[in-house]
């Protein structure tokens, strides 16, 4: 699924991403954790391709194809959906207009015809249903004078909508309550599957009680310095990070 | 008594000549291409003018009393000439008009103004257009009109303006003054999408009394040079006056709003939203001005001019200003100025939606917030056609 060799990135000139290798195969789920800044959200918008930050070296491939200078919009085509940590209101764009326009995006890039208004309606009730939203989610534009929950809750209906081969969720269980993160964690359990990947960021055990990860990588200052099981993540629950800097 | 009005004006645009940057009012926009138009001669003959039952049409800023023979509600209207008009209170201009120097000049031209008066309890549902025909007699005519809109007591009138022009080098100076009386509802929309290379000015004065709610609503887009003046006389108690305009600017084009509005009585309410959204090397200034007089208590108003700038080379001067003498209001304002947020277009990047149509999202979500405040719902119609072509063109 996503290969990332040696990568060095920076914004503004200061150095953040120190040389990151990871490997995600299909129907995984990888975990990353790390303290503030040790630049656990800078690989998250790297991959995404958020032009904000300069790759320096190294290189991203999804399915044997090298995205690493591919543009963002070709990269979510390629299957990569990043859930924002911080998601951007929009207003003035209505959610079904703007979740439509994605779907079709993807599906022609896929070769497929566009989704019509009502089977795409259909879909996306489905969705909400599952979620605990209501279908007035639809007319409301994105994400403005959403509560933290429902900006979490957008990420994830936008996820299942666009159904993308590798889900990145940037802190998507900061700031929820715990009826949320159950939502969440369904949601992100419902498009997990065999053929596609997940990699989630996080500071906290708690959205691993719901969602089981396959590998859990550390990162300090930049790079990747131990990867292990789910025991890992009860080391830094109980120990914190400086064991590793020892 | 037009005649001495007109004398006077003369006079005043004579002593004063075309108004300078020193003045703040004109200080984003320069007058000294006014100097090429000429003074339009009147004569218009054989031209080719469309009208329905719902059409009035003015020609050159004179009103087509022919185009009234077809129009559905002429029996709610009474009309007549500016100069049979004997009514110092009907005749009677907006102080700051007066020292204008370009407004008086339009007094001093115009010729065959009109008065069309809308009877009491006249309710009109369907919207009313006005149609504005200009022909070009000869090259860089000036074309001067006043005319006079009542809307009486207890009326409830919709109307929707356009600008038909087949030329390009008409200076379009228009007067326009509307009298709103107790209990009306006055909507009136503006929709100018001409892509012509004419200037136009104009000067809209409305006096409101007890309990009117009025409403102007106006999309330009294309206009070459378009500079526009709203002074709102609320001298009532219980009126609400709501503008909402949008601005899309291209190439050269300078577009400019001088809104003003008095409260001069208490209980009434005022929001002023004035959006431009600016590409290549157009302009926009926006001097809004809110003046609560002294025992307007219980006033609630509020201006927002927001400025899209699509180009490093567009300008947008802006400034909102209040000015208040009651002690018990409510009144706010704000102004921004900015480029397209990035961080919104790499989110939409981010769900497959390629730059260019991220940057059309966006700029179409700006525009649209104006428009969906409209009160005319066929001119949200209109806009939102005329929105989709400027972005797309």
């Amino acid at each position: 699924m996503i290969k990332i060799k040696n990568l060095e990135a920076s914004i503004d000139d200061k150095t953040i991403l120190k040389g990151i290798d990871m490997e995600i195969p299909a129907g995984e789920v990888h975990v990353i954790m790390g303290r503030n800044g040790s630049g656990k959200s800078t690989l998250a918008n790297v991959i995404a391709g958020n032009e904000a930050y300069e790759v320096d070296g190294g290189s991203i491939s999804m399915n044997d194809t090298d995205i690493t200078e591919m543009s963002i919009e070709n990269r979510a085509l390629e299957g990569i959906f990043l859930c924002f940590q911080y998601p951007v209101a929009i207003p003035g764009v209505g959610m079904a207009y703007f979740l439509r326009s994605a779907l079709n995006a993807h599906r022609k890039h896929q070769g497929k015809d566009e989704m019509d208004a009502l089977e795409f309606l259909n879909n996306a009730k489905a969705i909400l249903s599952e979620l605990g939203l209501d279908d007035s989610f639809l007319k409301r534009s994105i994400n403005d004078g959403f509560s933290g929950g429902e900006k979490k809750k957008s990420e994830i209906l936008q996820l299942l909508t666009i159904n993308p081969k590798l889900a990145v969720l940037d802190e998507t269980d900061s700031g929820l309550d715990v009826d949320a993160l159950r939502t969440v964690a369904k949601g992100v359990n419902k498009f997990k599957n065999d053929n596609n990947s997940v990699l989630i960021i996080t500071h906290y055990q708690r959205l691993l009680n719901y969602i089981k990860p396959d590998v859990v990588h550390l990162m300090i200052d930049g790079k990747i310095v131990e990867s292990g099981d789910m025991s890992l993540v009860e080391k830094v629950e109980k120990d914190g990070y400086s064991w590793l800097e020892k | 008594m037009i005649n001495l009005i007109k004398k006077n004006s003369l006079e005043f645009f004579n002593a004063n000549g075309l108004p300078s940057k020193k003045l703040e009012n004109w200080k984003f926009t320069s007058s000294k291409n006014f100097k090429s138009f000429n003074k339009s001669s009147s004569s218009i003959k054989n031209q080719k003018i469309e009208s329905d039952e719902l059409s009035i049409v003015f020609v050159n800023g004179v009103l087509d009393k022919n185009s009234l023979k077809n129009f559905k509600f002429s029996d709610l209207l009474e009309v007549k000439n500016l100069d049979e008009l004997n009514d110092k209170e009907l005749l009677r201009c907006s102080e700051n008009f007066l020292k204008e120097s370009m407004f008086n000049l339009g007094i001093s031209e115009f010729e065959h103004g009109s008065y069309l008066s809308f009877k009491r309890n006249s309710v009109i549902e369907e919207v009313i257009n006005i149609k504005n025909y200009f022909f070009e007699n000869g090259n860089n005519e000036r074309v001067s009109s006043f005319n006079i809109f009542h809307i009486n007591e207890g009326s409830e009138i919709s109307i929707i303006e356009e600008d038909i022009k087949e030329n390009h080098s008409i200076f379009n100076l228009k007067l326009n003054k509307f009298i709103c009386e107790n209990s009306t509802i006055f909507k009136y929309g503006k929709s100018f999408n001409d892509h012509s290379q004419t200037y136009s000015l104009s000067y809209n004065y409305y006096q409101i009394k007890k309990d009117v709610v009025l409403s102007v609503d106006s999309i330009i887009t294309s206009s070459f040079f378009n500079k526009e003046f709203i002074e709102v006389d609320l001298n009532n108690s219980g009126s609400d006056a709501k503008i909402n305009i949008l601005n899309l600017g291209k190439d050269e084009q300078h577009i400019d709003n001088n809104i003003l509005i008095n409260h001069n009585a208490e209980h009434c309410t005022s929001f002023q939203h004035v959006r431009n959204v600016l590409d290549n090397k157009s302009t926009a200034v926006f001097n809004g001005k809110v003046i609560v007089a002294e025992g307007a208590q219980q006033t609630d108003s509020n201006q927002s001019n927001k400025n899209l700038l699509l180009s490093l080379e567009s300008n947008a001067f802006s400034n909102p200003q209040l000015e208040i003498y009651a002690d018990d209001v409510s009144c706010g304002h704000g102004s921004t100025t900015g480029a397209l947020d990035e961080n919104s277009i790499f989110y939409l990047r981010a769900r497959g939606i390629d730059y260019s149509s991220a940057q059309k999202i966006l700029i179409k979500a700006f525009a649209k917030e104006v428009i969906d405040d409209f009160s005319l719902s066929s001119l949200q119609d209109i806009s939102e056609i005329a929105l989709d072509s400027w972005i797309n063109g």
